[in-house]
């Protein structure tokens, strides 16, 4: 998108040596064993992001025009602050993400062309709902149906179960979390 | 998940960066000099 479309569109353009970084939350899938990770977004329909992959943003709503587009909501988003991806459903590792390429900026975030994770972690979602730090640091990791992997500290892992939550097997969620950065080539986030 | 109105575009080239892993690999090793030659020893002229 070139001065013109920026124009047009109402909006300044910006030009910009060094990738933004922002907030985003995954998904995570795997095997029962904690092996075959990948980060899926929230929204379950959209694309994954492969290991060592550049991930590039598509617009499914139309093929009209690239993403991300000032007038859609496409591209792959990132967020300026943590509180409002405490509202993500069912997030599995919180992380740091570069953005180049085509960036829009929004009040509270980002939908970017390209992306890649910079610093990942796994985090206990109920946590990470409900308190104002990131949310403790969860103890097991269980795996689920369509091979969706939910980490979980002690007391939500107990109260999962006891509310008919049961994971079908359990991998400790430190060797994940570390399978999870080797397999990425990312740093831990350290919040 | 809302992330308000948009306030501006940003590009930011190049469009591809390089991901972990893939920066410049480390220098190669540094050769080590090879073995000093074994100076011939001298060898006495043979009389006659």
């Amino acid at each position: 998108m070139g001065d013109r479309a920026a124009t047009r569109v109402g909006l300044g353009l910006e030009r910009l040596a060094e990738p933004v970084i922002a907030w985003r939350t995954w998904a995570l899938t795997g095997r029962r064993d904690g092996s075959a990770l990948l980060l899926r977004p929230v929204a379950r329909k959209a694309r994954t992001w492969r290991p060592r992959e550049v991930v590039q943003a598509s617009c499914r709503a139309s093929l009209l025009h690239e993403a991300p587009d000032p007038a859609c909501t496409c591209g792959l988003h990132g967020t300026h602050t943590l509180d409002i991806l405490r509202r993500t459903r069912c997030p599995a590792v919180l992380g740091r993400v570069a953005l180049w390429g085509r960036v829009i900026e929004h009040e509270h975030g980002f939908r970017a062309q390209y992306a890649y994770p910079q610093r990942l972690r796994l985090i206990c979602q109920f946590c990470f709902w409900m308190t104002t730090p990131p949310g403790l640091t969860p103890v097991h990791v269980g795996w689920f149906p369509r091979d969706e992997l939910i980490p979980l500290c002690e007391r939500h892992l107990r109260l999962a179960r006891r509310n008919g939550m049961l994971p079908r097997a359990l991998v400790p969620a430190d060797e994940v979390d570390q399978h999870l950065r080797d397999l990425y080539a990312v740093d831990a986030l350290a919040v | 998940m809302n992330i308000g109105q948009p306030k501006r575009i940003i590009e930011i080239e190049p469009a591809t960066l390089p991901l972990p892993g893939e920066l410049e690999p480390a220098a190669a090793p540094v050769p080590l000099p090879e073995e000093p030659a074994v100076e011939p020893e001298p060898v006495a002229p043979s009389d006659g």
